[in-house]
């Protein structure tokens, strides 16, 4: 397990969702999670700093999770996050799309808790190699 | 036809007219005269017609209306060549003639019945579906909200649990004394009769909270299979209207689109996944 003071930026449009997702990070031992309703809103919160995981949807409004990849990415101070996408969209372009964009990882709704702590512990797995 | 009766009477009317004046004058006003009181007179059975359809149909008149043009566009090209052309009043006859036809068509093939419902069902299927959104999203609420209530009941049973396990295993290895040892009984006794009790009893009323919260089943049940009957009325009707105007060519173009939203029915399709596995298979063999 990483660091449990980790903060997780959450985005999603549906306050369900991001509600889950919290309550899963937390039963996970990370307890620093912040939230977002969408990509811009998203955006503003990393630039303003102090994360260090981005957690997204996709189909949002103002800003879907593929521009808010691709401009963390194209953003110098940001571009390192680590950005893992909870999404429904199932196609595999999608999922070629993500990857090419630079996810660190792709679920597709619907999910488990089981899942969810596989692709983080992937991450950070990865995170700690390079 | 009107524009026949009418191009007649003021043909009539003309010659009765052209006779009482000189020959001169007559010229004149035949031209203007006699479409125009004609095009009056057919502008009114059109708007009589557009007012009948319009009334039917509000917000879809255009695709509906769209087929019924076409398939009186042929009729007109090839009645062209046979009627004289230069004749205005052929011209107001075949209009007259065309919205006719446009009602009758729109009434033969149905489609002023699907319009019509169509108007009246799509704002009764956009409520029943906020009203599925809203019940749902109700649930969700409730259940997260219970278990928020629950974790931390069955949290403290847990910790309370463990602390006394420990001490009890203490006092089998020896290390407690006897006033801690009574102590122990006691906190054990009052755990088990009291704390325990009550906090079962609390996370189980979170339980039935978490079952009641599943109503909204059988009620968004019932309206989405409303939904989904009106659905596919309305895409059977659809379908027919736009196979009737589509060129042939367009008919199998899909819609790429990077949000779809979940995969509602995958069978048979080979460009989605369906599970995590496929995901994470996908993205190995990309070397991701």
């Amino acid at each position: 397990m990483a660091d449990p003071k980790m903060r997780f930026l959450v985005v999603d449009d549906f306050s369900t969702m991001r509600r889950i997702v919290r309550n899963l990070l937390k039963e996970l031992g990370y307890t620093n999670v912040d939230e977002a309703e969408d990509g811009a809103i998203a955006l503003q919160k990393l630039q303003a700093g102090g994360f260090e995981f981005v957690v997204t949807d996709w189909n949002m409004p103002n800003m879907d999770g593929l521009t808010l990849l691709q401009t963390i990415r194209a953003t110098p101070n940001l571009k390192h996050l680590p950005v893992l996408m909870i999404t429904a969209e199932a196609k595999k372009e999608n999922i070629i799309a993500a990857a090419q964009a630079g996810a660190s990882g792709y679920i597709v709704k619907p999910f488990t808790a089981g899942t969810l702590s596989e692709k983080l512990n992937k991450i950070f797995e990865k995170m700690g190699q390079a | 036809m009107a524009a026949n009766n009418d191009s007649a009477d003021l043909e009539a009317l003309f010659d009765s007219i052209a006779s009482d004046f000189t020959p001169v004058a007559a010229p004149a006003p035949a031209p203007v005269t006699s479409p125009l009181p004609a095009a009056g007179a057919d502008s009114d059975d059109l708007q009589a017609l557009f007012d009948s359809i319009a009334a039917e149909t509000v917000a879809v008149q255009a695709p509906a209306a769209t087929p019924a043009v076409q398939v009186q566009e042929g009729g007109t090209m090839e009645g062209a060549a046979a009627d004289n052309w230069p004749k205005q009043e052929a011209v107001f006859n075949r209009i007259g003639h065309m919205a006719r036809t446009l009602h009758d068509t729109l009434g033969q093939l149905g489609y002023d019945k699907l319009v019509e419902q169509t108007v009246t069902a799509l704002p009764d299927a956009k409520d029943r579906l906020a009203y599925v959104a809203n019940l749902t999203e109700q649930a969700a609420c409730r259940v997260l909200n219970a278990t928020d209530i629950a974790g931390p009941l069955v949290d403290d049973i847990e910790n309370a649990a463990t602390a006394l396990g420990e001490r009890w295993d203490k006092a089998f290895a020896n290390q407690l004394g006897v006033a801690e040892f009574k102590q122990l009984a006691e906190e054990t006794r009052a755990y088990l009769k009291d704390q325990v009790p009550a906090k079962t009893r609390a996370t189980h009323a979170q339980l039935t909270e978490i079952m009641m919260a599943q109503d909204f089943q059988d009620l968004t049940g019932q309206v989405i299979k409303k939904v989904v009957a009106l659905a596919q009325d309305l895409e059977a009707g659809l379908m027919g209207a736009l196979l009737d105007v589509l060129p042939e060519t367009r008919r199998t173009e899909e819609v790429a689109s990077l949000m779809n939203g979940p995969v509602v029915n995958a069978e048979g399709r080979t460009d989605v996944v369906v599970n995590q596995e496929q995901v994470d298979d996908l993205l190995d063999s990309l070397g991701f």
